[in-house]
Order: structure tokens, then sequence, then C-alpha cells
């Protein structure tokens, strides 16, 4: 049994886009919506609602944008990235996840669609 | 747009505004101009979105907050993520607590529907806990109030009825005081005294103790003491002990007022004690010593009441026991001279039950009544329960697949049934709350005087949440049993749409029929209450009951023996009479309805008979305006007259039924009969009048016949009811009435002041309020079984979706598959109401004792509750069942 209560989707997916390194919420948003074809999209209340949820458990910080950004507008947005602990509990979210889809082969209807 | 976005802003907590605020509109800037790019239609589309989204997120964010707090206050602080390393029992168990808490606020409609139907159904059980607990249960303040007894008499001779105040003489109180199974007895006589001091003087309602009131009662004075032995004793120091009421109002609750002398009805008295709040015995306000010698008064003078402690160790049924020995002993001795012990008894009954005996009966109809409305909830959540786990299936699964043990499981489930039955007990206490506030109304006034009250403790509080615990085990065990039986494999495999299997789907039918047939109970059981509350309104009680003020007095032997109590009860009623608005007064020893002494006569043309086998009949003693005062009209001859007087030849009026049972067709003016048994020579009585039927055993019994004797031919009776018959409203005269009894001797207590309307409201309050309480709750349970259907069958609807899709895709129309489900829903009020009414029948003989003109298988209450059921069934079937016709059929094709 995890010992955390399942990631929501949307903050998955947010996590999954700061792997690739530090970005900023607008980013972030049209990051995800890039990687899921636009099945998921994330309106600006729900995407700084998880935001903050993952700063208050520790599982992302602000990070100090990269140097060559640090001018104009983007000067003015926070830069998120994974903490230790949050890359800890993505890879448990994303092991537990895979355990899941091994399950899910042992049926064999279910098999076909995820070979 | 921007300005809409920075009002919807303000709905987020103010930090997530500091922090995030710019953030949110930059980021909502940018998604604007490039949805404005994609076309107006994406442009609209995209406001509606952001709108929606930034309302949904701002009540997850303050509802995450408001968990968050709430964590705080019960001490497992915020969720941290990854857990801590080491666990502690404690910690896993507050670990499930939070978990269990995120489940039900993840789904607050589920949480809420839960809280409310346990809480209504917790909150009527607390109320009738509450009413018991204050009428029944505890009334009184006393320690271990069960054993608290009142030693009540009855003399067969003179009526079947055992009485518990003023009915006892000093010298029977030195007898009783002999039992040992009492460990201590105290005897006291009632009346009024004087008391001056404070700033005017005041009649207070006293208590005259002859030994010391207060162990028996088992309460020490909460400030100086009680009586001692030789104060106690004939002629010793004049002292008294008052209510904690009465020093508050009188004294303000001034300690030093204790040993000062006071004046209590001319006599310079030493208050030594004052008792605890809370009012004792009867309403009483001061305590005196009798002050008499016991030995002096005659056995026969009979106005004490006996309370005694039961002895440790020592039953109820040992001290009857006792009592009956002791009665067959001083029958023994004095049969001779007091007939009336002939076959006497002395009962040992608990202080409350003797005083509230009525009240008995339907409170404990009625805690079984909201016992089942609290079954009916459980039931309901139960399946509620069972549809979500059947929906939760998956995560159990996942829970244990990943190495979660069952108890684990089973334990998270459980914490959740608690954490919404502990909620269910929290309304339900609020409701119990307002309920019992606003019970005062129900409580005749009669109880009030006697200082019950009925009110939220810590006994209801207990009760309250034994229940609320019971209840969440019993809501929870049956949805954790499943889910631990369930194989995670197979419920990781298993088919979506199948949904629960078709064992779950018979027990959720089930639970709703059980509910149906609950709820067919409490209606019925509503139904006939009702039915007997009206037929007991209408009764045709043979006498005018509208502005009748009555009461009684009693007065003292030693200061009015022979006939001047007569001369007194005369004087009364004259100046009683003068009074304006007053018709007319009569003095009377009981009045309807309810004459309950009897006695045996014998008939001088009548069959002979030995004693065993003399007929009796209601013998009242009256002033020759009783009948006038009732508004009883003549059949034949005379009523009783003023004429009648002790040297005159003895005369009695009988009632119709009387003529009918025992004269048949002769005529009975002028024939003679004897009261009494035929043991002595008793003198003869000439009939002088038939009096018209009206009822004397009760409302609801049959007339039974009747006796009066004039008052005037008579000077045995020191103890009658005065009725005043007036113009005006009878209430209005009380306070004109007590004041020319207070003319006539100051120190003349009058009891029992009341209206007839009062007396007869007090006599139904049984029916009025059982009937009332138990429509409320067939109603609650009503709606509980019309919540359960509703979720069972659109549950059931939602689980063939399919099934009605291929229905409607081979042609049914959509009405068919209506018919389809409403049928189904018939079936289970069909199968609900045939064990509703079994359970009934069952139970028949049990309800009949408290029916009247009806009987438990009253085919009119049977049909309306049978059509009301259905109704609220099919009703509740409804939405689910329209939902399932409007099935589109290639779309539940296409699910699969």
């Amino acid at each position: 049994m995890p010992r955390t209560k399942a990631l929501s989707a949307p903050v998955l997916h947010i996590m999954l886009a700061l792997a690739d390194g530090a970005r900023h919420g607008y980013a972030i948003k049209q990051e995800v919506e890039s990687r899921t074809d636009g099945a998921i999209r994330l309106g600006p209340g729900t995407l700084y609602e998880a935001i903050q949820r993952l700063e208050e458990s520790g599982l992302i910080e602000e990070s100090v944008p990269a140097g060559d950004a640090a001018n104009g507008q983007e000067a003015q947005r926070r830069y998120y990235r994974l903490t230790t602990r949050g890359w800890t509990a993505l890879r448990q979210e994303l092991r537990s996840l895979g355990r899941l889809v091994d399950l899910a082969r042992e049926n064999p209807r279910l098999r076909k669609g995820l070979a | 747009m921007s300005r809409v976005a920075r009002l919807l802003l303000r709905l987020f907590p103010e930090s997530f505004r500091n922090r995030y605020g710019n953030e949110v509109m930059t980021t909502l800037a940018a998604s604007a101009s490039e949805a404005r790019d994609r076309g107006w239609m994406a442009a609209v589309r995209f406001h509606v979105l952001v709108m929606v989204d930034l309302g949904a997120a701002a009540f997850r964010c303050r509802s995450r907050q408001l968990v968050a707090a709430f964590e705080r206050r019960i001490g497992v602080g915020p969720p941290r993520l990854p857990a801590p390393a080491k666990r502690t029992a404690m910690d896993t168990f507050l670990g499930d607590v939070r978990y269990a808490l995120r489940q039900l606020i993840r789904r607050p409609g589920f949480a809420a529907i839960a809280i409310f139907s346990l809480g209504l159904a917790i909150g009527a059980n607390s109320l009738i806990y509450g009413l018991l607990d204050g009428l029944v249960l505890r009334p009184f303040p006393y320690p271990d109030p069960d054993r608290l007894v009142a030693v009540g008499v009855s003399f067969p001779k003179v009526s079947a009825d055992t009485n518990y105040i003023e009915t006892l003489s000093p010298a029977e109180y030195l007898d009783i005081r002999t039992v040992r199974s009492f460990s201590h007895v105290a005897s006291y006589d009632l009346g009024n005294r004087n008391i001056v001091g404070g700033d005017a003087p005041e009649r207070v309602f006293t208590a005259l103790v002859l030994d010391d009131l207060f162990p028996v009662v088992g309460l020490p004075p909460a400030l100086g003491r009680g009586f001692t032995r030789e104060e106690l004793a004939p002629g010793g120091a004049p002292v008294a002990v008052i209510s904690h009421r009465l020093w508050q109002s009188r004294f303000g609750g001034d300690p030093g007022m204790l040993n000062r002398p006071v004046r209590i009805s001319g006599r310079a008295v030493s208050i030594v004690g004052v008792m605890p709040p809370g009012l004792l015995v009867i309403g009483t306000d001061l305590w005196l010593p009798w002050g008499g010698d016991p030995l002096q008064m005659a056995r026969n003078i009979r106005q004490f009441n006996v309370l005694a402690r039961l002895a440790p160790g020592a039953s109820l049924s040992q001290a009857n026991a006792e009592l009956a020995t002791l009665a067959r002993q001083v029958e023994q001795a004095h049969k001779g001279r007091f007939a009336e012990y002939d076959n006497w008894r002395l009962t040992a009954t608990p202080w409350a039950a003797a005083l509230l005996r009525d009240v008995r009966p339907a409170g404990f109809i009625l805690l079984g009544a909201v016992g089942l409305v609290l079954l009916i909830a459980c039931a309901n959540l139960t399946n509620l329960f069972l549809a979500r786990s059947s929906t939760r299936q998956r995560e159990l699964a996942v829970r244990l697949a990943l190495g979660a043990g069952r108890w684990r499981v089973t334990r998270v489930l459980l914490i959740e049934s608690l954490l919404l039955s502990l909620g269910g007990a929290a309304l339900g206490l609020a409701i119990a709350w307002v309920g019992l506030r606003s019970a005062d109304a129900l409580i005749p006034s009669q109880f009030q005087s006697l200082g019950l009250a009925a009110a939220l403790n810590v006994r209801v509080l207990a009760w309250s949440l034994l229940l609320a615990v019971t209840a969440g085990v019993l809501v929870g065990v049956v949805p954790a049993v499943q889910a631990i039986r369930t194989d995670p494999h197979e419920s990781l495999r298993a088919d979506v749409r199948s949904g629960g299997s078709r064992a779950g789907r018979r027990i959720r039918q089930m639970f709703v029929v059980a509910e149906l047939a609950l709820s067919v109970v409490l209606l019925i059981g509503a139904g006939l209450l009702l039915r007997t509350f009206f037929n007991v309104q209408r009764v045709d009680r043979g006498f005018d009951a509208r502005d009748l003020l009555t009461m009684r007095l009693t007065l003292p032997r030693d200061k009015y023996p022979g006939e001047s109590a007569n001369v007194f009860f005369g004087q009364l009623a004259d100046r009683i009479a003068a009074l304006p608005g007053v018709r007319t007064v009569a003095m009377t020893s009981q009045f309807a309805p309810r004459e309950s002494a009897q006695t045996q006569f014998r008939l001088e043309r009548g069959p002979s008979a030995d004693r065993d086998t003399l007929p009796a009949a209601v013998v009242t003693v009256a002033s020759p305006t009783y009948f006038e005062t009732l508004a009883v009209p003549m059949r034949a001859g005379r009523a009783i007259g003023f004429a009648d007087r002790l040297d005159t030849p003895l005369v009695a009026v009988v009632n119709e039924t009387f003529v009918a049972r025992h004269v048949k067709e002769a005529d009975p003016i002028g024939q003679r009969l004897a009261l009494g048994s035929p043991t002595r020579e008793r003198p003869w009585r000439t009939i002088v009048g038939v009096v018209a039927d009206y009822k004397n055993d009760g409302l609801t019994e049959p007339v039974r016949p009747a006796i009066y004797t004039p008052v005037t031919q008579q000077t045995d009776w020191n103890q009658l009811f005065v009725l005043v018959r007036s113009d005006v409203a009878a209430s209005s005269l009380i306070p004109l009435v007590r004041r020319t009894v207070t003319a006539l001797d100051p120190d003349q207590p009058v009891y029992f002041v009341q209206t007839m309307e009062q007396a007869l409201s007090a006599a139904t309050f049984q029916q009025r309020a059982s009937a009332l309480l138990l429509a409320i709750f067939a109603s609650v349970a009503l709606v509980l079984a019309a919540v359960g259907t509703y979720g069972v069958m659109s549950y059931a609807v939602s689980m063939r979706t399919q099934e009605m899709g291929v229905r409607l895709a081979v042609g049914a129309r959509p009405r068919d598959v209506m018919t389809l489900v409403l049928g189904q829903v018939l079936r289970l009020v069909a199968i609900g109401l045939a064990i509703g009414i079994g359970l009934v029948m069952a139970a028949g003989r049990a309800v009949e004792g408290v029916l009247f003109g009806v009987r438990a298988a009253d085919p009119a209450t049977i049909g309306i509750v049978a059509s009301v059921l259905a109704a609220v069934a099919l009703l509740a079937a409804w939405v689910p069942a329209a939902r399932a016709a409007r099935v589109d059929p290639i779309q539940a094709l296409r699910v699969e």
C-alpha cells in the first residue's frame, strides 16, 4: 500500500512537466497540453491551486530562472522545480502506477490494449 | 474578462491571492489571447471554462484549508509527503482517520445525506430518551431513584385504586416503620404556611415531616443541616428547612440567614438548612417538623404520605412481601373497629412511577418507535455504503493488491462509518436540544408543578453517543465484510459495467424491503394512535367540561372534627358562589370522568346474596349542585337536595346504567338500597332520582353503575373536590378562589387546582403526545425509506443502462421501460407492506392496550398506509425510472 494518497492527474502531469527542468506556470500549462495533445487542459485556477498544494507539501519549490531570461516580463514570473522529495514521490507514484498496469495486464481482455 | 477573473479570484483564500494572484492573471491573459486567435467561439468557450475552473479551484482550495484547519484542531497536522519514516500504532490509526476524513470530504453529498439521515434518527432517539429521562427514568434529582419508594394503600371496600398521596394515618406509618426492607422511612403531611421575612408575607407549599425526610430522599441539605431527633419529637424546637428556590427568591441566596429566626405562620422559627437546587417532594418549598404525637392520632385519620428507601440488599418484592404480611397483621388487630381494613393492601412503588404512572407505557412505545427509525436510517446508510463500496471496489482492491492487510482496509471503512455516525450524533443532539426546549409545551402543567423538566444532560449525551457508535458499527460492518471477502484480482479484472454482483443487488433490495417494512410498522402505529386520539376526543362524555374549575381540599381532622368539615365546605361553597362570574359550586368525593371509588351494595328487593357475590357500584358523595355543575340532566325523580340532612331519611340517586343493570323493569324511584358489606347492619337509603349517564370510568371505558349520596348526610368526608362552574374562563377564577379559601382558613392548602379542560387534556396527554410524536417519527421514517428506495433504484437503473438500451433498441417504448422499473419498485413495496403488516399483527395484542375505538388490524389505516407508501416509493423511483426511459440505445450500446 502506498504510504501516501495517490497523486491526482493534474498534479502528476505538472510534476512530469517539471521533470524536464524548471518552468513557470504558463509554461507548465503549455507543456502539459502539448504532451497530452490537449486532452488535459489546466485552467489557471486548477493550475495554481495544484502548484500551491505541491509547494505546501514540499514536492516542488521556487527556483531562480536561468540567467538569459532574467529580464523583461519573464523576470516577473515564478519558476518552479521538483525538490528531492518531489523526485522521490514522483518515482514512487510512477512505480505503483506501473504495478497497477502490470496487474491489469494479467487480464486477457485488457492485455491487447496495454501490450 | 479580467475584471470578472479578479472578482472570482476573491473567492480564493487571501494567502493564495497574495502569492499566486498575479501569476494567475498573467497566465490567464496569455491563454486568452491564444483563445481569441482561434475564433470567437473558442474565446467564448474559453471564458466559460475559465470561470468554472476558477470557481472550482477556489472551492477546492478553501475546503483544503478547512480540512487542514480541522486536522490541526484534532491534532493530526497537515498531511506531509512522503510520510514519516517510523509509524506507531497511533500514527497508523490517525492516518486512517485522516484518510477516512478525506474520503468523506471528497464526497460531500454522500457525507451530507449520511449525516443528515443519521442525525434525524439519532435526534429523535435522544429527544425521546431525554423526555423519558426527565419524566420517567430520573424525574427527580435523588440519588438511586429506583430505591426510593412511595407506600401506597388500597382499601378494596372503598376503591380499587391504589393511592399514594394523603392516604395513611400516623398509626399506620408507625406500623410501616417496622418493615425491615426499608433502611429509612419518613412521613409527611402537606399544607401551606405563611412565611414572613423579606418583602411581604408569602404562602408557601409545605411538607410537615414526621421523621427526617432528607436521609430518605438521599440528599443532605446544601447549606446547614437537616432535623435532629429532638426537633422532630413532639414539642421540639421550632426549626425549618427551605428549598433552594425559596432561598433564592425570598432571601436572595444569603447564606447569613441560616439560624436566624423567621416568622412562619405566627411562630419564630429558625431556618437550619437549605436544600440543593431542584424541587423535592411534590413541589414543596418548606419543610417543618410535624410536631404532633402519632400515638394520639386516630387510625383512620389519613392525610399522611409515606416515603421509604429500600435497605441495601433488599429488593422491592421483598419489601412488598413484608408489607403484605404487615397489612394482614393490622387487619387482624383492627378490623373490628375499622371495617375498611378488610383485605386492604399496602404497596411500595418507586416514587417516580407512583407519581407518573400514566406516562410510562407510551414513553417506552415511543422509545421503541424511534429505535425503528434509527434502524431504518442504518439500513439506508448500509445501502449507500454498499452501493458506494461497489464503486470503490477497485480502490480497495488496489490497496489490498499493494499489500494492505484486510483488517486495515476494514478498519478504514469502519472508521468512515463511525465518523459519519458521530457527525450524525452531533446533528442529532442539536435536534434533540431544540426538541427538548419546545417539549415543555407537551408536558402537562400538573407535571410541571412537580418541578419536572426534560433537558439535555450527561445521560442523554451518553445515550446518543452509544447509539452513534452502535449505528456506526452496524452501518460499517456489512460493507467492510464484503470488501475483505472480495478477491482483488477478481475485482480488478471485473467488467465495470456489470457493477455489483447479483448477490450484492439482492442484499441492497433486502435492505430497502426492511426499511419499507419498518416504515409500515411506524405508519400504521401512527395511524392507529391518531385514530385513537380522535376517537377519545369525540367520545360523548355526558357532561360539559367547559368553564369548569376543579380543586381539592383536605381538612385536618383534628381541626375540623365531625360535622364541622361539612360546615366549612358549606361556607366555602356559599362564598365561592358569590364571586362574580360563578354560576354554581359543588363538592364531591370524586368527579367525572374518573370516579373510581366503588362500594358493594344490596338492593332491598334485589336477589339476596352473600358478601362475595354482592354487586359493586361507583359511590360518590356529592353536594346538591353536583349534577347541575357538571350539566348532567336528571332522568327521573329529583336530584340530591339541600333538604337532605343528617336528621332526614337517607337518600340516594343512581345513574341510568345502574337502573338498566340492577333494577331492570321495575320503577327505581322509592326502592331502597344499603351500602357496604352485609356483615353489619346497614341503614337503608331510598332512591329518589335517576341521573343521566356520563363517563365515570375514564373516557375510554363504558359507564359503570353509580350511586350518589348527599354530602350532607355523612360526617366521614374531610377530603373533597370543589367544582366551580362559571360564565367566565375557569382559569381566571383561580386567584379569587384561592383567596376565598385563605380568607376562611389561612392554613388551609388547596391542591390540584386545574380547569376541567386541563384535567381532560392531562388525561389524554398520553394519546396526544404519542400520536403527535409517532406521526413525526413515521414521517421521518417515510422520508428515509424514500431516500433509500431512490438510492437503490437509481443505482439499479445505472447498472442496467445497457439492458434498457437493448430493450429500447428492439422496440420497447420508453413507457414500457418506466413500467418495468416502477413495477420493480411496487414489488419491493408489496413485500415490505406484507412484512410490515405481519409485524403489526404479531404485535397487535401488545398495541391494542393503548388503542381506543380501533383495532390493530384496521383496514382503513392499512389501506391508507399502503397507498401512501406506494405513492411515496413510486415518487422516489420516478426520477431513476424516467432516466431509464430516456436512455439513448446507441449510447448505451456503445459503452461496451
